[in-house]
Protein backbone atom coordinates (compact mmCIF):
# COMPACT_ATOMS: atom_id res chain seq x y z
CA UNK A 1 0.00 0.00 0.00
CA UNK A 2 2.55 2.17 1.10
CA UNK A 3 4.93 2.77 -1.51
CA UNK A 4 3.69 1.78 -4.72
CA UNK A 5 0.43 3.74 -4.59
CA UNK A 6 1.69 6.89 -3.76
CA UNK A 7 3.43 9.09 -6.58
CA UNK A 8 6.88 9.66 -6.46
CA UNK A 9 6.45 13.58 -5.50
CA UNK A 10 4.33 12.62 -2.84
CA UNK A 11 6.89 10.61 -1.10
CA UNK A 12 8.21 12.62 2.04
CA UNK A 13 11.52 12.74 3.03
CA UNK A 14 12.68 12.64 6.03
CA UNK A 15 15.53 14.18 7.70
CA UNK A 16 17.79 12.34 9.64
CA UNK A 17 20.78 13.39 12.23
CA UNK A 18 23.56 10.94 12.37
CA UNK A 19 25.20 10.44 16.38
CA UNK A 20 27.74 8.79 17.06
CA UNK A 21 28.17 7.22 21.07
CA UNK A 22 31.06 5.86 22.91
CA UNK A 23 33.51 5.21 20.87
CA UNK A 24 32.22 5.30 17.50
CA UNK A 25 33.86 7.31 14.51
CA UNK A 26 32.04 10.54 14.06
CA UNK A 27 31.19 10.52 10.12
CA UNK A 28 31.82 13.18 7.95
CA UNK A 29 28.11 13.17 6.81
CA UNK A 30 25.97 13.55 9.96
CA UNK A 31 22.95 14.22 7.87
CA UNK A 32 21.28 12.84 5.47
CA UNK A 33 17.62 13.04 3.81
CA UNK A 34 16.09 9.42 3.33
CA UNK A 35 12.44 8.75 1.99
CA UNK A 36 9.86 8.04 4.60
CA UNK A 37 9.02 5.15 2.80
CA UNK A 38 12.25 3.23 3.70
CA UNK A 39 12.35 1.20 6.03
CA UNK A 40 14.72 1.87 9.09
CA UNK A 41 17.00 -1.02 7.97
CA UNK A 42 18.34 1.08 4.80
CA UNK A 43 19.68 3.58 7.98
CA UNK A 44 21.19 0.60 9.40
CA UNK A 45 22.88 -0.15 6.09
CA UNK A 46 24.09 3.07 5.31
CA UNK A 47 25.78 3.26 8.65
CA UNK A 48 27.25 -0.14 8.55
CA UNK A 49 28.95 0.59 4.98
CA UNK A 50 30.14 3.67 6.49
CA UNK A 51 31.71 2.27 9.35
CA UNK A 52 32.86 -0.89 7.46
CA UNK A 53 31.25 -3.01 10.90
CA UNK A 54 29.28 -5.80 10.84
CA UNK A 55 28.07 -5.30 14.45
CA UNK A 56 26.21 -1.54 15.26
CA UNK A 57 23.81 -0.80 17.94
CA UNK A 58 21.50 1.92 16.29
CA UNK A 59 18.79 3.76 18.42
CA UNK A 60 16.29 6.88 18.39
CA UNK A 61 16.61 9.46 20.49
CA UNK A 62 19.48 7.70 23.05
CA UNK A 63 16.69 5.34 24.16
CA UNK A 64 15.72 2.47 22.11
CA UNK A 65 16.18 0.07 19.02
CA UNK A 66 13.88 0.16 16.77
CA UNK A 67 13.23 -3.14 14.31
CA UNK A 68 14.65 -2.74 10.99
CA UNK A 69 11.35 -3.23 9.40
CA UNK A 70 9.64 0.18 10.92
CA UNK A 71 9.53 2.44 8.44
CA UNK A 72 11.53 5.95 8.70
CA UNK A 73 8.19 7.99 8.55
CA UNK A 74 6.80 6.42 11.15
CA UNK A 75 9.86 7.10 13.37
CA UNK A 76 9.82 10.09 12.22
CA UNK A 77 6.15 10.79 12.93
CA UNK A 78 5.91 9.21 16.31
CA UNK A 79 9.81 10.01 18.06
CA UNK A 80 11.21 12.93 15.71
CA UNK A 81 11.08 16.40 17.14
CA UNK A 82 12.57 19.78 15.59
CA UNK A 83 11.78 18.48 11.99
CA UNK A 84 14.10 15.51 12.16
CA UNK A 85 14.99 12.09 13.41
CA UNK A 86 18.11 11.25 15.71
CA UNK A 87 19.25 8.48 15.17
CA UNK A 88 22.27 7.44 17.88
CA UNK A 89 25.17 4.43 17.02
CA UNK A 90 27.56 2.64 18.80
CA UNK A 91 29.98 -0.04 18.22
CA UNK A 92 29.01 -1.60 21.35
CA UNK A 93 26.09 -1.82 22.96
CA UNK A 94 24.92 1.59 24.54
CA UNK A 95 21.21 1.13 26.48
CA UNK A 96 20.56 -2.22 26.80
CA UNK B 1 -5.88 -9.65 36.62
CA UNK B 2 -8.75 -10.04 33.15
CA UNK B 3 -9.91 -13.50 32.62
CA UNK B 4 -9.64 -12.38 28.59
CA UNK B 5 -5.66 -11.43 28.87
CA UNK B 6 -5.32 -14.87 31.22
CA UNK B 7 -6.54 -16.55 27.79
CA UNK B 8 -4.59 -14.75 25.75
CA UNK B 9 -1.22 -15.92 27.75
CA UNK B 10 -2.46 -19.38 27.53
CA UNK B 11 -3.19 -19.27 23.97
CA UNK B 12 -0.84 -21.91 22.00
CA UNK B 13 -0.64 -22.74 18.63
CA UNK B 14 -0.02 -26.47 18.17
CA UNK B 15 2.44 -26.53 15.46
CA UNK B 16 3.28 -29.35 12.96
CA UNK B 17 7.53 -28.64 12.09
CA UNK B 18 8.61 -30.84 9.25
CA UNK B 19 12.58 -30.64 8.14
CA UNK B 20 13.30 -29.08 5.31
CA UNK B 21 13.55 -31.77 2.86
CA UNK B 22 16.90 -30.81 1.47
CA UNK B 23 17.88 -31.05 5.22
CA UNK B 24 17.07 -34.84 5.31
CA UNK B 25 20.06 -37.14 5.53
CA UNK B 26 18.52 -40.43 6.69
CA UNK B 27 15.77 -42.46 5.54
CA UNK B 28 13.38 -43.03 6.64
CA UNK B 29 12.82 -39.27 6.73
CA UNK B 30 12.36 -38.37 10.38
CA UNK B 31 8.53 -37.65 11.62
CA UNK B 32 7.50 -34.23 12.42
CA UNK B 33 7.90 -32.40 15.56
CA UNK B 34 4.52 -31.79 17.10
CA UNK B 35 4.71 -28.91 19.46
CA UNK B 36 2.19 -25.96 21.19
CA UNK B 37 3.91 -22.49 20.69
CA UNK B 38 2.80 -20.00 22.90
CA UNK B 39 0.69 -17.57 21.22
CA UNK B 40 2.96 -14.40 23.31
CA UNK B 41 5.83 -16.48 22.52
CA UNK B 42 8.64 -16.38 19.32
CA UNK B 43 9.78 -19.19 16.82
CA UNK B 44 13.77 -18.72 18.00
CA UNK B 45 12.58 -20.23 21.53
CA UNK B 46 11.19 -23.43 20.67
CA UNK B 47 15.06 -23.80 18.84
CA UNK B 48 15.98 -25.85 21.97
CA UNK B 49 12.77 -28.51 21.93
CA UNK B 50 13.09 -28.57 18.17
CA UNK B 51 16.74 -29.44 17.44
CA UNK B 52 16.94 -32.50 19.69
CA UNK B 53 14.37 -33.96 17.59
CA UNK B 54 15.96 -33.72 14.03
CA UNK B 55 19.65 -33.55 15.26
CA UNK B 56 19.99 -37.59 13.72
CA UNK B 57 18.51 -36.44 10.48
CA UNK B 58 20.89 -33.41 9.71
CA UNK B 59 24.04 -33.17 7.68
CA UNK B 60 26.98 -32.98 9.33
CA UNK B 61 28.69 -29.90 9.96
CA UNK B 62 28.16 -26.73 12.25
CA UNK B 63 24.09 -25.78 11.60
CA UNK B 64 23.87 -22.01 10.89
CA UNK B 65 21.05 -19.85 11.95
CA UNK B 66 17.74 -21.80 12.09
CA UNK B 67 15.09 -20.39 10.58
CA UNK B 68 11.11 -21.28 9.60
CA UNK B 69 9.22 -20.89 6.80
CA UNK B 70 5.21 -21.38 5.98
CA UNK B 71 4.78 -22.42 2.01
CA UNK B 72 8.04 -21.40 1.24
CA UNK B 73 7.40 -17.67 3.28
CA UNK B 74 10.41 -17.20 5.77
CA UNK B 75 9.03 -16.25 9.31
CA UNK B 76 10.08 -12.91 10.59
CA UNK B 77 11.40 -14.35 13.96
CA UNK B 78 10.16 -10.89 16.08
CA UNK B 79 6.65 -11.32 15.22
CA UNK B 80 4.99 -12.68 18.44
CA UNK B 81 3.80 -16.69 16.83
CA UNK B 82 0.43 -15.77 17.46
CA UNK B 83 0.58 -12.74 15.17
CA UNK B 84 2.20 -14.42 12.55
CA UNK B 85 -0.79 -17.16 12.36
CA UNK B 86 -3.77 -14.93 12.39
CA UNK B 87 -1.79 -13.05 9.37
CA UNK B 88 -0.63 -16.32 7.10
CA UNK B 89 -3.82 -18.43 7.99
CA UNK B 90 -6.76 -16.52 7.29
CA UNK B 91 -8.28 -19.87 7.20
CA UNK B 92 -6.79 -21.32 10.56
CA UNK B 93 -4.77 -24.20 9.64
CA UNK B 94 -4.32 -26.55 12.82
CA UNK B 95 -1.79 -27.52 13.55
CA UNK B 96 0.14 -25.06 11.52
CA UNK B 97 2.06 -26.45 9.04
CA UNK B 98 6.17 -25.26 9.34
CA UNK B 99 9.06 -26.00 7.64
CA UNK B 100 12.24 -25.81 9.55
CA UNK B 101 15.86 -25.34 8.43
CA UNK B 102 19.14 -25.48 9.82
CA UNK B 103 21.21 -24.07 7.14
CA UNK B 104 20.31 -21.27 3.94
CA UNK B 105 19.46 -18.50 6.27
CA UNK B 106 17.81 -15.96 3.99
CA UNK B 107 19.39 -13.38 5.39
CA UNK B 108 18.39 -10.76 2.48
CA UNK B 109 14.53 -11.24 4.19
CA UNK B 110 15.19 -11.52 7.57
CA UNK B 111 17.38 -9.96 10.61
CA UNK B 112 19.94 -11.93 11.96
CA UNK B 113 18.86 -13.94 14.79
CA UNK B 114 21.00 -15.26 18.14
CA UNK B 115 18.76 -17.21 19.52
CA UNK B 116 17.36 -16.28 23.00
CA UNK B 117 19.67 -13.44 23.15
CA UNK B 118 18.39 -11.43 19.62
CA UNK B 119 14.62 -12.26 20.93
CA UNK B 120 15.21 -10.79 24.14
CA UNK B 121 16.78 -8.08 23.02
CA UNK B 122 14.14 -7.10 20.52
CA UNK B 123 11.35 -7.57 23.06
CA UNK B 124 13.03 -5.71 25.40
CA UNK B 125 13.66 -2.45 22.80
CA UNK B 126 9.75 -2.91 21.63
CA UNK B 127 9.19 -2.44 25.35
CA UNK B 128 10.95 0.91 25.34
CA UNK B 129 9.68 2.00 22.36
CA UNK B 130 5.93 1.62 23.47
CA UNK B 131 6.52 3.34 26.71
CA UNK B 132 8.13 5.71 24.82
CA UNK B 133 5.04 6.40 22.88
CA UNK B 134 2.95 6.48 26.47
CA UNK B 135 4.90 8.25 28.59
CA UNK B 136 6.77 10.32 26.18
CA UNK B 137 10.02 8.44 27.46
CA UNK B 138 11.22 5.27 28.51
CA UNK B 139 13.19 5.89 31.57
CA UNK B 140 10.98 3.30 33.64
CA UNK B 141 12.63 0.46 31.44
CA UNK B 142 15.57 1.62 31.56
CA UNK B 143 15.73 2.06 34.93
CA UNK B 144 14.89 -1.36 35.52
CA UNK B 145 17.15 -3.25 37.79
CA UNK B 146 18.79 -6.15 36.27
CA UNK B 147 16.95 -9.22 38.21
CA UNK B 148 13.88 -7.10 37.43
CA UNK B 149 14.29 -7.10 33.58
CA UNK B 150 15.30 -11.05 33.87
CA UNK B 151 12.12 -12.17 35.77
CA UNK B 152 10.23 -9.69 33.48
CA UNK B 153 12.04 -12.13 30.37
CA UNK B 154 11.35 -15.05 32.17
CA UNK B 155 7.58 -14.57 32.93
CA UNK B 156 7.32 -14.24 29.34
CA UNK B 157 9.50 -17.04 28.14
CA UNK B 158 7.38 -19.11 30.70
CA UNK B 159 3.74 -17.46 30.17
CA UNK B 160 3.55 -16.62 33.84
CA UNK B 161 0.99 -13.68 33.85
CA UNK B 162 1.05 -13.30 37.57
CA UNK B 163 4.78 -12.72 37.34
CA UNK B 164 4.59 -10.29 34.75
CA UNK B 165 2.14 -8.51 36.16
CA UNK B 166 3.63 -8.04 39.21
CA UNK B 167 6.97 -6.64 37.83
CA UNK B 168 4.97 -4.56 34.75
CA UNK B 169 3.31 -2.77 37.11
CA UNK B 170 6.55 -1.28 38.21
CA UNK B 171 6.76 0.05 34.44
CA UNK B 172 3.80 2.44 35.13
CA UNK B 173 2.68 1.59 31.62
CA UNK B 174 -0.71 1.39 32.77
CA UNK B 175 -2.60 2.91 29.12
CA UNK B 176 -6.33 3.88 28.52
CA UNK B 177 -7.60 0.28 29.26
CA UNK B 178 -6.68 1.08 33.29
CA UNK B 179 -9.54 3.60 33.03
CA UNK B 180 -11.84 1.77 31.57
CA UNK B 181 -11.59 -1.10 33.79
CA UNK B 182 -11.23 0.95 37.40
CA UNK B 183 -13.92 3.78 36.42
CA UNK B 184 -16.67 1.27 35.29
CA UNK B 185 -18.33 4.11 33.77
CA UNK B 186 -19.99 3.91 30.21
CA UNK B 187 -16.38 3.44 28.23
CA UNK B 188 -15.28 6.79 29.71
CA UNK B 189 -11.65 7.36 28.28
CA UNK B 190 -9.42 10.04 28.70
CA UNK B 191 -6.59 11.25 26.78
CA UNK B 192 -4.38 8.34 25.68
CA UNK B 193 -1.85 7.02 22.95
CA UNK B 194 -1.82 3.59 22.53
CA UNK B 195 1.46 1.84 21.08
CA UNK B 196 -0.17 -0.28 17.79
CA UNK B 197 1.71 -2.59 15.27
CA UNK B 198 -0.86 -3.27 12.43
CA UNK B 199 -0.59 -5.30 9.71
CA UNK B 200 -1.64 -4.82 6.48
CA UNK B 201 -2.64 -6.79 3.39
CA UNK B 202 -4.60 -5.42 0.45
CA UNK B 203 -6.99 -8.03 -1.34
CA UNK B 204 -8.74 -6.70 -4.50
CA UNK B 205 -11.07 -9.58 -5.35
CA UNK B 206 -13.49 -10.14 -2.82
CA UNK B 207 -13.84 -13.52 -1.37
CA UNK B 208 -16.48 -15.28 0.78
CA UNK B 209 -14.55 -17.60 2.30
CA UNK B 210 -11.61 -17.23 4.19
CA UNK B 211 -10.40 -20.45 2.28
CA UNK B 212 -10.48 -18.44 -0.28
CA UNK B 213 -8.12 -15.72 0.48
CA UNK B 214 -5.40 -15.42 -1.21
CA UNK B 215 -2.12 -16.62 -0.21
CA UNK B 216 0.31 -14.14 1.22
CA UNK B 217 3.94 -15.34 -0.65
CA UNK B 218 6.15 -12.50 0.49
CA UNK B 219 6.58 -9.52 3.11
CA UNK B 220 6.03 -7.32 0.06
CA UNK B 221 2.34 -7.57 0.55
CA UNK B 222 2.07 -6.85 3.97
CA UNK B 223 2.17 -3.17 4.70
CA UNK B 224 3.76 -2.97 8.29
CA UNK B 225 2.82 0.29 9.92
CA UNK B 226 3.33 1.43 13.62
CA UNK B 227 1.06 4.18 14.44
CA UNK B 228 -0.18 5.43 17.69
CA UNK B 229 -3.67 5.55 18.26
CA UNK B 230 -4.77 8.30 20.19
CA UNK B 231 -7.88 8.33 22.13
CA UNK B 232 -9.53 11.26 22.91
CA UNK B 233 -12.25 11.47 25.50
CA UNK B 234 -15.49 12.33 24.25
CA UNK B 235 -18.84 13.14 26.16
CA UNK B 236 -21.52 10.25 25.88
CA UNK B 237 -19.49 8.21 23.24
CA UNK B 238 -17.00 5.83 23.82
CA UNK B 239 -13.89 5.17 20.99
CA UNK B 240 -13.95 1.69 19.12
CA UNK B 241 -12.36 -0.93 17.70
CA UNK B 242 -13.70 0.81 14.29
CA UNK B 243 -12.81 4.38 15.28
CA UNK B 244 -9.04 3.20 16.06
CA UNK B 245 -8.35 1.36 13.05
CA UNK B 246 -9.75 4.09 10.66
CA UNK B 247 -7.58 6.71 12.51
CA UNK B 248 -4.50 4.83 11.77
CA UNK B 249 -5.55 4.07 8.23
CA UNK B 250 -5.71 7.64 6.83
CA UNK B 251 -4.52 6.71 3.37
CA UNK B 252 -7.65 4.90 3.27
CA UNK B 253 -10.26 6.32 5.46
CA UNK B 254 -10.05 9.71 5.47
CA UNK B 255 -11.33 11.61 8.73
CA UNK B 256 -11.88 15.64 9.15
CA UNK B 257 -9.83 15.10 12.55
CA UNK B 258 -7.29 12.67 11.57
CA UNK B 259 -6.32 14.43 7.89
CA UNK B 260 -6.17 17.50 10.10
CA UNK B 261 -3.54 16.69 12.45
CA UNK B 262 -1.84 14.36 9.44
CA UNK B 263 -1.75 17.60 7.00
CA UNK B 264 -0.26 20.22 9.91
CA UNK B 265 2.39 17.39 11.07
CA UNK B 266 3.17 16.34 7.47
CA UNK B 267 3.81 19.24 5.19
CA UNK B 268 6.47 19.72 3.60
CA UNK B 269 7.97 22.59 5.09
CA UNK B 270 8.02 24.78 1.75
CA UNK B 271 4.41 24.35 1.74
CA UNK B 272 2.83 27.03 4.58
CA UNK B 273 -0.28 25.69 6.16
CA UNK B 274 -3.15 28.46 5.57
CA UNK B 275 -4.66 28.42 9.09
CA UNK B 276 -7.24 30.88 8.46
CA UNK B 277 -8.53 28.83 5.42
CA UNK B 278 -8.69 25.02 6.96
CA UNK B 279 -11.64 23.88 5.87
CA UNK B 280 -13.02 21.32 3.70
CA UNK B 281 -11.29 22.67 0.69
CA UNK B 282 -8.06 22.86 2.07
CA UNK B 283 -8.41 19.67 3.24
CA UNK B 284 -9.73 17.83 0.62
CA UNK B 285 -6.52 19.50 -1.59
CA UNK B 286 -4.33 17.56 0.16
CA UNK B 287 -5.28 14.15 0.58
CA UNK B 288 -4.95 13.06 -3.10
CA UNK B 289 -2.92 9.87 -2.26
CA UNK B 290 -6.70 8.78 -0.05
CA UNK B 291 -8.41 6.69 -1.63
CA UNK B 292 -12.28 7.79 -1.59
CA UNK B 293 -13.07 5.64 1.55
CA UNK B 294 -16.59 4.31 -0.03
CA UNK B 295 -14.39 1.58 -2.10
CA UNK B 296 -12.38 0.14 0.70
CA UNK B 297 -13.55 -1.91 2.69
CA UNK B 298 -12.17 -3.75 5.65
CA UNK B 299 -12.49 -7.56 5.52
CA UNK B 300 -11.29 -8.43 8.40
CA UNK B 301 -9.79 -7.78 11.82
CA UNK B 302 -7.99 -10.10 13.87
CA UNK B 303 -6.40 -9.92 17.12
CA UNK B 304 -5.16 -12.48 19.14
CA UNK B 305 -6.95 -15.11 16.65
CA UNK B 306 -10.27 -13.39 17.86
CA UNK B 307 -12.04 -11.47 15.23
CA UNK B 308 -13.38 -9.09 17.04
CA UNK B 309 -16.95 -6.79 16.73
CA UNK B 310 -16.14 -3.54 15.20
CA UNK B 311 -18.01 -1.34 18.02
CA UNK B 312 -16.83 -2.88 21.01
CA UNK B 313 -14.94 0.09 22.66
CA UNK B 314 -11.12 0.25 22.05
CA UNK B 315 -10.37 0.47 25.48
CA UNK B 316 -11.42 -3.00 26.19
CA UNK B 317 -9.01 -4.16 23.19
CA UNK B 318 -5.59 -2.50 24.72
CA UNK B 319 -6.62 -3.61 28.15
CA UNK B 320 -7.01 -7.21 27.19
CA UNK B 321 -5.35 -7.97 23.92
CA UNK B 322 -2.09 -6.20 24.42
CA UNK B 323 1.52 -8.02 24.25
CA UNK B 324 3.25 -8.25 26.80
CA UNK B 325 5.71 -5.96 25.12
CA UNK B 326 2.82 -3.17 25.36
CA UNK B 327 2.29 -3.35 21.97
CA UNK B 328 -1.33 -4.14 20.10
CA UNK B 329 -0.82 -5.77 17.01
CA UNK B 330 -3.91 -5.59 14.76
CA UNK B 331 -3.62 -7.93 11.56
CA UNK B 332 -6.35 -5.96 9.15
CA UNK B 333 -7.12 -7.24 5.61
CA UNK B 334 -8.53 -4.57 3.50
CA UNK B 335 -10.35 -4.72 0.38
CA UNK B 336 -9.39 -1.97 -2.25
CA UNK B 337 -10.14 -1.84 -5.44
CA UNK B 338 -7.47 -1.89 -7.78
CA UNK B 339 -5.61 1.50 -8.56
CA UNK B 340 -3.38 1.76 -11.41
Amino acid sequence: MAAESQSPSSVKKVVVHLRATGDAPILKQAKFKIPGTDKFAKVIDFLRRQLHRETLFVYVNSAFSPNPDELVIDLYNNFGFDGKLVVNYACSMAWG
Amino acid sequence: MEEAQKYVWEGAIPLQIHLHESEVTTLPTPPPALILAPRIGYLPLLIPQIKPHFSNALPPGSPDTVWFDYNGLPLKWYIPTGVLFDLLCAEPERPWNLTVHFRGYPSNILVPCEGEDSVKWSFINSLKEAAYIINGNCKNVMNMSQPDQVELWRSVLNGNLEAYVRISSKLRLGTVGDEYADGGGQGQVKTGRVPVRLYVWSVSEDFDDLEDAPQIDSWDKISYINRPVEIHGEEGNYFTLQDAVKSILPEYFPNKSSTKEESSRDEDENEQTVPSEEGEKYLSENVDTCYPSDNVEIKLVRIQGIEPKMDIPFSWVVKNLTNPEHYLHICVCLKVPQVL
